[in-house]
């Protein structure tokens, strides 16, 4: 086969159409329409627990504003924090007025609890899955271990790993699959 | 329609006249990143999540781009994200039990013109792929290429021949066996 012609059948091949479904154009209008309706909205999700061990996880959303003007407002904190062992809980508890950033970011604290862990870092689709990203840091006081993201609003997929060798939660799931391998956090303007 | 007349009618608060965006480029998109990730369902995440971004960032749409070119842009964007999150994990359970890894392995081909291609395609680097996939599927010039990856014209045409002859060696070990 001449070069000419190779090329002229990765050509056609590439360009042949991929089966595609109503259902998945239906599942992109479904969470178009979510967006539209509550795209900013922060709300608790649930997060699979390991095979071996159970974890509880605090996520206690702060929201702020990163700048060179940046107003923190509203932080109401351990009030409105919940506890629940395999859940995952996301609460934006004020926003932040930014003036002069065009895309704001809002910083975000983890807080996960696993007193055998050695090591335990957020991975996530905002660090391309890179356990050296965003370390998590142990209090000493309570052995609980947090960190601190700086993230734009809208969803992040991300998980917690542990000792760089197991996810908290689900590892080997595929991707794609709802509620499985990964949590998604919701970031946003708090609406409630 | 036009695009630009949709994104307007989106924008004033219509928001089920993004379904006539979904429904015109989805299968382009479901192309790009089916031959980008070599399985539907990663492609499908990848698409929603585009959608969604563009859904989002609708606001920030400049007309002097073309709606499909800002949208392929994003959906790249989606692809290199999920290719990171596999690679990350197959890297951090590389010594997993085998069973498990074929939980990654591609084995479906969705190319029914050429189904030894989407095996040869998955060997290639994730750039090569990239490039190989937007020149030749959307028959995309270099310098909108260019504008889609970030990444130069002369390195984007370096990359698509390393593919051309990397995928003349996989194919034609494949057909000689």
């Amino acid at each position: 086969m001449s070069d000419l012609e190779f090329e002229r059948r990765i050509a056609a091949a590439l360009r042949a159409p991929v089966p595609t479904s109503q259902r998945a154009k239906a599942a992109i209008m479904d969470r178009i329409r979510t967006a539209a309706s509550d795209g900013v909205r922060s709300r608790p999700l649930t997060f699979p627990v390991g095979r071996t061990t159970r974890h509880s996880i605090i996520g206690l959303a702060l929201a702020a504003g990163i700048g060179s003007i940046t107003t923190l407002s509203g932080i109401e904190s351990a009030a409105r924090q919940t506890r629940d062992v395999g859940v995952v809980t996301s609460v934006v508890i004020g926003d932040s007025v930014v003036d002069r950033v065009r895309d704001t970011l809002r910083l975000v604290r983890l807080i996960f609890d696993d007193s055998a862990a050695q090591q335990v870092a957020v991975v996530g689709d905002f660090n391309g899955w890179r356990s050296e990203a965003n370390v998590m840091r142990r209090d000493p006081q309570s052995g609980k271990w947090s960190a601190t993201l700086a993230l734009h609003d809208g969803e992040h997929r991300y998980a917690i790993m542990v000792d760089n060798t197991r996810w908290a939660g689900e590892p080997r799931a595929r991707a794609g699959a709802a509620n499985q391998g990964y949590a998604i956090l919701h970031v946003g303007r708090a609406t409630n | 329609m036009t695009d630009r007349a949709i994104i307007q009618q989106v924008l004033a608060g219509d928001v089920e006249a993004f379904s006539r965006l979904v429904d015109r480029h989805y299968d382009r998109c479901a192309r790009i990143a089916v031959r980008i990730l070599g399985n539907r369902e990663d492609a499908e995440e990848a698409i929603q999540d585009a959608f969604l971004r563009a859904f989002r960032a609708l606001g920030s749409y400049e007309d002097r781009e073309q709606f499909a070119a800002w949208l392929t842009r994003i959906l790249v964007n989606q692809c290199r994200t999920i290719l990171a999150r596999v690679v990350r994990r197959e890297a951090v359970f590389a010594d997993i039990d085998i069973k498990d890894a074929e939980l990654f392995a591609r084995t479906d081909s969705t190319n029914e013109v050429w189904p030894d291609l989407d095996h040869a395609l998955a060997q290639l680097p994730p750039e090569q792929r990239e490039a190989i996939v937007l020149r030749y599927s959307e028959e995309l010039t270099y310098e909108e290429m260019s504008r889609i990856t970030g990444a130069g014209e002369s390195a984007l045409k370096m990359r698509v021949q390393r593919a051309f002859t990397r995928l003349r060696t996989l194919l034609k070990e494949v057909s000689s066996v």
